[in-house]
């Protein structure tokens, strides 16, 4: 029997997270939810999870700052992290590769589309 | 200089008028958010419902003009994309704070919602209703509404000092709108690095 893909999302607004949420646990991955990046941390300081999504806008810490801490420490350096997010500049797209990013979908997404790229960078 | 003279030197000074307002118009799908002064921010409303935000302590505010878009094809027959709606609040309250707006000091007024043609589907409650399931979720304020009926509104708003005004107009100013797909450009594309 195989393991079920874990997934954290990341998002400061309780709409978004709960439209993730239902679409999410639809197609079978257990979903676990922060409200920015520092709840985030702190969640994955003592837990596991195959996949992170977040957004890029959040107070406390963004998710650029999300991701720059996860790919500097030991734990999570290697975590597939797909950014989800409104901006569409190509400056913030480079800026979230630069810090490590695994992939960019754009909001609103579409649950298909975002199913078959959790599916395809989940190890 | 006497205190009569000095008076009547001021009776003849030119009267410094107030800079002219900055009309914008918020058509539908778009945001608009000001911290100036002078801006003025106006829609027309039938079914569409527009979100005002504004900060008292930043003095910024902004607003949308949504209506809700019909789901991707092969889904949710007859119902709505609640998808792209959160999206178009999204890009307003992003706007917001990243003019300095806080979001827990946001307060909203919603208008708009109405159901122009009896007999249609009840398209503006149903944006309405979204609306303000969205500010629950969201623990935003809700300070004024005016919301449903059957007419159409125009609502003029300052956003840097949060003064607004709806009233009722001719429903023949209202665009005649119905849902539509939502926007090619907003496909949820994906892009692995």
């Amino acid at each position: 029997m195989s393991k079920t893909t874990r997934i954290l999302t990341v998002d400061d607004s309780a709409s978004m997270r709960a439209l993730l949420n239902h679409a999410l646990t639809s197609s079978g991955f257990d979903v676990e939810q922060a409200d920015d990046g520092i709840a985030a941390l702190e969640w994955l300081s003592e837990n596991e999870v195959d996949v992170v999504i977040t957004d890029i806008n959040m107070p406390r810490l963004d998710g650029f700052g999300l991701i720059e801490k996860l790919r500097t420490g030991n734990r999570h350096r290697d975590r597939p992290i797909l950014v989800l997010t409104t901006e569409s500049s190509d400056e913030k797209k480079a800026r979230a590769r630069a810090a490590g990013a695994t992939g960019w979908i754009v909001k609103p997404f579409d649950a298909d589309k975002l199913v078959a790229a959790v599916r395809r960078v989940a190890h | 200089m006497p205190c009569e003279r000095r008076h009547k030197r001021m009776l003849h000074q030119p009267i410094i008028s107030a800079p002219p307002l900055i009309r914008i118009t918020v058509l539908q799908d778009q945001a608009r958010v000001s911290a100036g002064p002078r801006v003025e921010l106006s829609t027309v409303l039938g079914s569409c419902v527009a979100m005002c935000l504004f900060d008292p302590d930043a003095e910024v505010g902004g607003m949308n003009h949504f209506l809700l878009a019909e789901p991707p094809a092969g889904r949710g027959n007859g119902e709505v994309d609640v998808h792209y709606g959160v999206y178009l609040m999204e890009i307003l309250i992003n706007e917001m704070l990243s003019q300095g707006a806080s979001k827990p000091r946001l307060r909203a007024q919603l208008f708009g919602g109405a159901n122009l043609r009896a007999g249609m589907a009840q398209i503006g409650s149903a944006n309405a209703s979204f609306a303000r399931t969205f500010l629950e979720r969201e623990r935003i304020t809700l300070v004024r509404e005016d919301l449903g009926g059957n007419c159409a509104r125009r609502v003029d708003f300052r956003p840097a000092l949060g003064k607004l005004r709806c009233r009722v107009v001719e429903n023949t100013l209202a665009p005649d709108t119905a849902p539509v797909p939502r926007p090619t450009r907003s496909s949820g594309e994906v892009e692995l690095f």
